[in-house]
Order: structure tokens, then sequence, then C-alpha cells
């Protein structure tokens, strides 16, 4: 297996190679320096501000490596890069760093409550309706899941927060306190909004998965030993139909830590997915080619572990 | 206490006895369901905070940087305004735009020299502390803060010179006498001696030697030497670039062993800042070392409530005899909460968790209804206040163009008139900005001196039929290119990427289009518009201008030979030039405002009537909300925080604010109730069958 892992990794590698050749091309020869400059200098910059804000930033020097094989921007952007040496912001000269470091605790107090309230009513719902399949139970909860998965999460971001926060006003409308005792207040309506809007295309895919493994010849002999459907549904069903769903589940892990763009927004959370919506609001190219890099870098740790994870939930897959 | 554990025990005994233990459970647990609900609240802030004098408003986007050299814009000033007090400050109330002094002791005379110099001399008022800050323990172990001397202000001035700093106002300041020859002289050290730029700053500049034209004469007294006259200084420093700014500060903040000064300001204004977090939240408290809070008795004009203003304030509440005079600030907390989303930062607004707000464009008919407030929203308390921007919007011609610009002679004068007639502002102003602005009439916006309200620009009345007859004047009968046979073909260059900046462009070029034009909109990135500009390859463009300082001068130079984008890179986009228009600017920029420079400007908006480089469209107006308990705010116009000034009623913001959010928690148990009555029938049915 290890040799698999070594070999996934290394595929890995070469599409983060690629990614960050194809990050250099979009964001230094379609976007020029000069954009982020007037970005960050506003529309009264002069021509010499611009020169000497590109000069400040190390921009003004040559793109390829065939211009100045010593000095060039190619090549710094591949070693800082890979190094983890992530530079400052275009748009203020913070350390991008520290401002990531910063970023990843609201982010996960964010995502892992969703992820695993999420995963587990999903799990619930889905066993639910698969239980009572054929049922109007199981069909009304089909039609539900497909309505919830055809909404936009805008409307359910903007929904709850009419809803909840103003019509109801349980909770706030938007905006975080690192306080521990208080942050769950500020977590509650964006923690709902994010399950809510995901937990249909979960349950429709779950439900699937256990309606197919249910009316498998192990679960008939299950129910002729005389096991009851319940024990059924959990030891039987719901063990057996883990595979595709870690495919899923698995996959999402490492993204719990870039946040969400959306709820992080509209809800005020200061996480990674608020930083990365200013980096493309303030034209802020430096913060975006980092947060590019560990999202490829993450997709490619999120497959070698569902693979990983293919193995230990089933023994009969072995990777080779 | 074992009391008590054995009483609750009898009587959960007694309970055991009347009632099934299962019920019990089931109330317990909804009661504690229902005690969460009640406890919930969409309060975002602390109660302890409550009953404090704190301002919240929101932040929409993270200032780029604090450094009073560099901050040039509303969100940094918003802060910047409030942590650094300037020499001079604008009063509260007069308009036009008056300057009083602040940290210095009064606003200086301008002294004519014979070399035709001018100088200005300073006086800083004596015993002035900067806000506390660790930074001063470079001046000696255990300090917190130092007086504030007028060596501090030539430091800021030296730092504006300094090509590192990148400060986008070289240009005025470039007046002081000096001034550019230092910076020469500091890049020149710099590159002869390497180890020169890692010194601090202030060793760095005193090494070269100074700006010239910036005389410190002991610790309190400043002279600045300007080598021509330029009036409008004076308003230069009434903004936070000219600041004092400690050497201590930039030192310790040097952004390598520690934080940056970008982030760190340390200044002398009301407020300091206590918490940064661009992601979150920044904080400003009360400035203990505030000259105004230390010596009261001095009743500085900077320091107290104005006891005069212009016509119709005290009608508007803003004199009240219980506050003229009093010492400032009112507001002891100023809180800005980080939001990106307009939406929900409206809706805080409207729950009383911001004390004042703009409106949204989704929400304005609801907000605003013929004009006024409407009923449900007066009837909250909330005031709606309008001021006109000192900002202006244009269509701009490049005067370089063969078509349309100098080298066109009469023919392009005629056909920049025959535009000038074919646009509507007074529909474009309905259309685009819910009827929020005026018509622009000439570049000057109202508020500034030279703006004559009664003036109506003749070139600018839309009038398709003589736009249609100048066309035909010019040689381009119904519009048609003679030499081509087919309409006429404008460029409209346009770095527009949204489809309502699009909507804008195209409503020009319909404009354009009924008198007979064929308009082609190149529709670029604004980079590649700058591209363009450039290098010369564009026509006709939409442009704005929001004034730096409350001087005609500072729309007029926009439209000066030596400001041309072509030639000098600056802000004259569409490179009028005109050798008379510039001998009256020069005669206008260095007046006082007396009858003559207003004589000199109406000759100046004549040429502008006849040469049209600048189709004017509309100085915006903003419309602003703010609850009841907010007191005596006017808009300000210019960005100017003046929060000192303001004050607030928190026992009434407390009782509204709970007035208006009670939580409401019956359809949490009506969910539930349905949820258990749509759940059990399914699953007693299920039952029913298997068995």
């Amino acid at each position: 297996m290890l040799a698999y892992v070594i070999r996934r990794l290394a595929y890995g590698a070469l599409v983060v190679l690629g990614v960050l050749l194809f990050l250099f091309v979009l964001f230094f020869t379609v976007a020029t320096p000069d954009d982020i400059a007037r970005r960050a200098l506003g529309d009264k910059a002069t021509p010499e501000m611009i020169d000497t804000w590109k000069a400040n930033h190390g921009y003004d020097r040559p793109l390829w490596p065939w211009q100045d094989p010593s000095d060039n921007l190619l090549v710094s952007h591949y070693t800082s890069l890979l190094g983890f040496d992530f530079g400052r912001s275009d748009v203020d000269d913070a350390p991008i760093g520290q401002r990531i470091r910063e970023g990843m605790g609201p982010s996960l107090a964010l995502t892992v409550p969703m992820f695993v309230i999420g995963l587990g009513l999903g799990l619930l719902l889905s066993l639910f309706v698969a239980f009572f399949r054929e049922t109007y139970i199981d069909r009304a909860g089909v039609f539900l899941c497909v309505l919830g998965m055809s909404v936009s999460i805008l409307l359910y971001i903007i929904g709850a927060q009419v809803l909840i926060a103003q019509l109801l006003r349980w909770y706030p409308i938007s905006g975080f306190d690192p306080d521990p005792d208080v942050v769950a207040r500020f977590l509650i309506l964006p923690i709902v909004v994010g399950v809510v809007s995901s937990v249909g295309s979960d349950v429709r895919f779950y439900r699937t998965v256990f309606v197919e493994e249910s009316s498998r010849d192990y679960v008939r002999t299950a129910r002729a030993k005389g096991a009851g459907e319940l024990r059924v549904m959990a030891q039987h069903v719901l063990r057996n139909g883990m595979i595709p769903i870690l495919t899923r589940v698995v996959l999402a892990i490492p993204f719990l830590f870039t946040g969400s763009l959306l709820l992080e927004s509209f809800f005020g959370i200061p996480g990674l997915g608020s930083i990365t919506v200013d980096a493309i609001r303030g034209n802020d190219f430096a913060t975006l080619r980092v947060m590019v890099y560990i999202g490829a870098l993450l997709f490619v740790l999120g497959q070698v572990l569902t693979d990983v994870s293919y193995s230990l939930a089933d023994p009969r897959v072995r990777l080779e | 206490m074992s009391g008590g554990s054995q009483s609750s025990l009898r009587e959960g005994r007694e309970a055991a006895a009347v009632a099934r233990p299962l019920r019990w459970a089931g109330l317990s647990v909804a009661g504690l369901l229902l005690g969460g609900l009640l406890a919930c609240s969409n309060d975002p802030y602390p109660q302890a905070d409550a009953d404090r004098k704190v301002y919240y408003t929101a932040l929409r986007e993270a200032p780029r940087t604090l450094d009073p050299a560099e901050a040039y814009n509303v969100t940094a000033h918003a802060i910047t305004g409030n942590v650094y007090d300037t020499l001079l400050e604008y009063h509260y109330l007069k308009r036009p735009y008056t300057l009083i002094p602040g940290l210095a002791e009064a606003v200086p005379e301008a002294e004519p020299q014979p070399d035709g110099g001018v100088i200005y001399r300073f006086r800083l008022r004596e015993g002035l502390l900067f806000a506390p800050d660790p930074a001063f323990a470079l001046g000696g172990e255990g300090r917190t803060t130092r007086e504030v001397v007028a060596a501090d202000v030539a430091f800021q001035l030296m730092r504006l010179a300094d090509p590192e700093e990148n400060s986008p106002v070289v240009d005025p300041f470039s007046n002081i006498a000096g001034f550019r020859e230092f910076q020469q002289a500091l890049v020149a050290a710099r590159e002869a001696d390497p180890e020169l730029a890692s010194l601090p700053p202030h060793e760095q500049y005193a090494r070269v030697g100074g700006i010239e034209g910036v005389r410190v004469l002991g610790s309190h007294d400043l002279e600045i030497a300007l080598s021509g006259p330029y009036p409008q200084i004076l308003y230069w420093f009434a903004l936070e670039f000219s600041t004092p700014v400690p050497w201590e500060a930039v030192a310790w903040y040097d952004g390598v062993t520690r934080d940056r000064f970008d982030d760190h300001p340390v200044g002398t204004g009301p407020y300091r800042l206590t918490e940064y977090d661009k992601q979150f939240r920044v904080i400003l408290e009360a400035n203990p070392n505030w000259y105004g809070v230390q010596n009261p008795e001095w009743k500085a004009p900077g320091a107290v409530y104005p006891s005069e203003g212009e016509p119709g304030d005290a009608e508007a509440g803003l004199l009240p005899p219980d506050v003229v005079g009093q010492p400032l600030p009112f507001i002891e907390r100023i809180e800005f909460r980080r939001e990106k989303e307009s939406i929900p930062t409206f809706n805080k607004f409207l729950q009383g968790y911001y004390d004042a707000s703009g409106i949204v464009k989704e929400s304005f008919d609801k907000i605003v209804q013929n004009d006024r407030l409407s009923p449900e929203m007066a009837e909250r308390g909330i005031e709606l206040s309008k001021s006109i921007k000192p900002t202006i919007f244009y269509l701009g011609v490049n005067m370089n163009d063969e078509l349309l610009g100098h080298p066109a002679g009469e023919r392009g004068r005629l056909l920049r008139q025959a535009i000038s007639h074919a646009v509507d502002e007074e529909q474009w102003i309905e259309l685009f900005v819910n009827g929020r602005g005026i018509p622009a009439q000439s570049p000057v916006p109202p508020g500034l001196f030279g703006y004559e309200p009664e003036y109506e620009n003749p070139a600018r009345v839309y009038d398709p039929d003589r736009a249609r007859k100048l066309l035909a004047e010019a040689g381009y009968p119904e519009g048609i290119d003679p030499e081509t046979g087919k309409p006429l073909r404008i460029n409209f260059d346009s770095y527009a990427t949204s489809s309502a900046q699009l909507l804008q462009e195209q409503f020009i070029a319909d404009a354009l289009r009924a008198v007979g034009l064929d308009v082609r909109i190149d529709a670029t990135t604004y980079n590649q518009f700058q591209g363009k500009v450039q290098d010369g390859r564009y026509q006709m463009f939409f442009w704005g201008w929001s004034a730096d300082y409350p001087d005609p001068e500072n729309f007029y130079f926009l439209l000066t030979c030596d400001m041309r984008r072509a030639e000098s890179g600056g802000p004259n986009y569409t490179n009028f030039c005109d050798p008379e228009f510039d001998e009256l600017f020069a005669r206008m920029r260095v007046r006082d405002n007396d009858e003559e420079r207003l004589a000199v400007m109406r000759e100046m908006r004549e040429l502008l009537e006849r040469e049209r480089p600048w189709i004017e469209i509309h100085h915006p107006e903003t419309y602003g909300l703010t609850h009841a308990w907010l007191k005596h705010r006017k808009s300000f116009g210019i960005s100017f925080p003046m929060t000192k000034y303001q004050d607030l009623d928190v026992a009434k913001r407390a009782e509204l604010r709970r007035a208006w959010n009670e939580p409401i928690t019956w359809p949490a148990w009506a969910l539930a109730g349905v949820a258990i009555a749509v759940v059990v029938p399914g699953i007693r049915t299920f039952f029913r069958e298997r068995q």
C-alpha cells in the first residue's frame, strides 16, 4: 500500500506543479502587475506611483527564465510557493502565512460542526427514508431532498437571515466573537444553513446506496434469520454502504480547512473563505495564488486519503 | 446545601408519586429547549457594552494601510481621521467649509517673500501628547508617550517625500521649497551608501539634511516655505498626510522584528486604536492623552462643540444649548465591525445594531418614497439626511484625438458641442442613481467657492435638434460623414465590467445615435483602458473626480496643460490644453475667495462652455440614515469622520433595540408539533403493516 500511496502522491505533485504553471500564466500574463498595482493604489495613482509600487513588490522583474535566468518571476513563483514561503499580500503587505493561520480557526469552527452534523444527519435521515422505502415518508423525503438541492445556497442564507434573525430574532444576522463562551451564538445560523443546504443531496445519495444495499442477498438472509429491521439497517446495510459514502466524505475533509466563501462572507466569520473573498474583490493576486495552491494541495491529499480509506473500510480492496 | 438536596429529593419522590417519570423527562427536555430559545437573542454585542457610549459602524473593506503618509481612501480615513489630529481642521458645521486651528494655535497667514516664495508659520500648542504606546520606550526606558514637537511634523513631511513610502500626495507637497530636491538627495544617498537604507528612517533623513523649506524653529515653531504662491497648501495641513508622526513609532513598528507601522497608528487624535483585526473588528477608544481631555480649560476650537454653524443648523437641532461649548469627544468608543455584504449590514442597522447607514440599492424604494423617508421608517424615528458630495462625473473627450480633439479645430469643437447637447443628464440621474444627484453645470460642485446654484450651462441644455444643427455645421449633416457616406463613427472607450455600468454606457451611446452618430462601445478591463490612455488610443470615456479639499482649484487643475495625462501622467485625462485657460487658472489659483476670483472662474466656465473637453453629467448626492439616538450628526461631504462631535443616547438605544428585537419562540414549538404529527403516524402505520 505504501508504494501505491507514494505513487499517488507523485502523480499529485505533478498536478500541483501544473496548477502552479497555470496560476502563473493566469496571474502574471492575463492580469498584469500593472493591474494589481492600480487596484492597490486607487484611481488617483500616477504612473510614477505605479512604477514605484511594482519595484517595491518585485513585480518589475522579467517574467520568464529566458529573459533573465537568475532573477525572474516564474522561478521565484515556484520556489516561494513550493517552499511554503507565501510572502506578503499585494493589497496591504500583510504576511499571508500569518493571515492563513489566523483564519483557519474560525473556518474550522464553522466547517467541522457543519461537516459532523451534516454527515450524522444525512446518514440518519437517509437510513430513515431507506427504512421506510416505498412509503409516503420515503416519497416525501425524496421530494424534499430534490427540492432542497434545487435551491441556491444564497437563498438559504438570505432566507435564514430574514426568517431566523430578523423575524423570529433568535440569533444575530451576522457577526463573530472569538470568545469561546459566546461564539456558538454566531455559528448556529451559518451551521444550520450549511447543513440544510447540503443535506438534500447527501440524503438522496446515501438513500440510493442504502436502498440498493438493502435489496442484496445478504440482507434478505439476515432478515430470514430473524434479525430485526433496525439491526439490519444499522449493522449490515450501513456498514456495507460505507464505500461509496466514504468517497464523498473523505474527499471533503481537507476542504474543511479552506472554509466556506459564501457562508463566511454573509455571516461575517473571519475565516479563510472570508480572506479569499477579500482577495478576489481586492485583486489581491498574491493571496489568491496561495489560496488556489493550498486548494490544489488539499485536493490531491483528499484523493489519496479516499483511496486509503477504501482499504480500511473494505478488506477486499487492496491498493497495489 | 445538604438541606436543599434533601428537599429536592423529597419533591422528586412526591412528583414521582403523582406522575409517570417519562412525562417529567419529556417536560424537562421541553423546558430546557424553551429556556434555550428564551435565552437567545439577535444582539451581536456583549451585554456589558449595552450601557456604554459605543458607536457601532460597519467596515465594508479592510483598509490597505493606516500609515498617514499613504492612506488615501474613505475606509482608512474613517480610522486615521480619528486617530491622527492635524495642525488645522475643518469647522464641523460651517459651510462653505472653513478651516479652524487644530494642533496649531492659529490658522497661519501667507507671508509673501521678495523672491516670489511664500512662508506660513505654524505654532504648535504646548503640552500636546502622543497617545500612549510602547514605541516611546525607544526615547527612554519606561516611557509611554512624549510631547509633540515641530520636528514631528517635519519628520512626516520628509516621509511624504520618501519614495519608499510611495505617498499619493507628493505633487501638492512639492510646492514646498526643496521637497523634490530632498527626495532626489535621499535616493542618491541610498544608492551611494547601501548601509544607509538599513538605518531607521529618521536617521536616514537626518543624514541627508532635511527639506529646505521645512524649518523647525524651536520645539513648537515650524516654518513652511513654498517656492511660489499655493494657498491650497493649508487644506493639506488639515489632512492626515501632514500630521505629526513620532519617529519612535516608525522605528519601533519596523515590520521585521515587530508589526508594521501601517497597522499601528500612533497619533494625537481624540481616539486611539486599541484593536485592529482586519477580518473581524477595529476598536478605537477615547485617547486619554488628547489635548481636549488633558487641557479642557483651553476650550480649543477643535476640542469643544461649536457655537455657530450655517443657517438652518439651529433649527435642525445641531446647536443645542446644553451641548454648545461642551468638551469633546462624547462617544467613548468606536467599534467598526467587518461586514462584507451590504444586505445583512443594512438589516442590522434596521434592528438597531448599527447607529448610522447608507441605503442599499435593493431597499431604496422601501426606505425612500417620493424623496422622503417612508412612513414605516419615520415611525421608527430614523432620520434621513441628504448631502451633495463634492464630486463630479463627466464624459471626457480625448483632446489629442484627430476627430474630436484639438487637431480637428473648429469642426471638432462643434462636434463636442453637439455631443454636449445630445446627452440628457436628468434622465441619467433618474435611471442610474435613483435620482440621487444633481445635474452638473460646471466642474465646481456645490459647497465650494464659485458654485452658483442659479447658473445653467447653455452648452448642457438637452436639445437634440440643436445637436443635429451643430453636427451639420461641423460638416456632418444628420450625423453622416461625407467621406464615407455613413454615420460618423465615434468610439466610446469603456472600462465597465459590470452589466449596470454597461447599461450606463449604452444610454450615452443611444443618446448619440439618436442624433445620427454611430457609436461603438469599446469595453475593456480597467487596466487595458489605462493602457489605451497611455498610448492615446481613446476618444470618449466616462470619468469622475472627488475633491481632496474644498477649493475649486482642486477641480479646475484637472484641465490644465501641466496635468495632461499624455505629457506628464497627471490626472487631466482629456489632455485639454488651452493657454488662455491656463492663464486664468494661474490667477484664480492664488487668489483668496473674493469677487475677482469669482469673476475669473466665470471666465473659465465660459471658455469651457465653448470648448467642451468635459460634458458634465452629475454631482452625486448621498442619502444617509441615522437612528434617533445618534445626536448632532451633520453630513460632512469630504471624507472626515467627525465622530468626536457626535453623541449617543444609550438608554434610548437600549430601549428601542429591546422593543425591536424581542425573540418570537412559538414557531419553534409549532414546527416541532407539525414534525411529530407527520412522523409519528408514519411510524405507527409502518409497524402495524409489518405486524
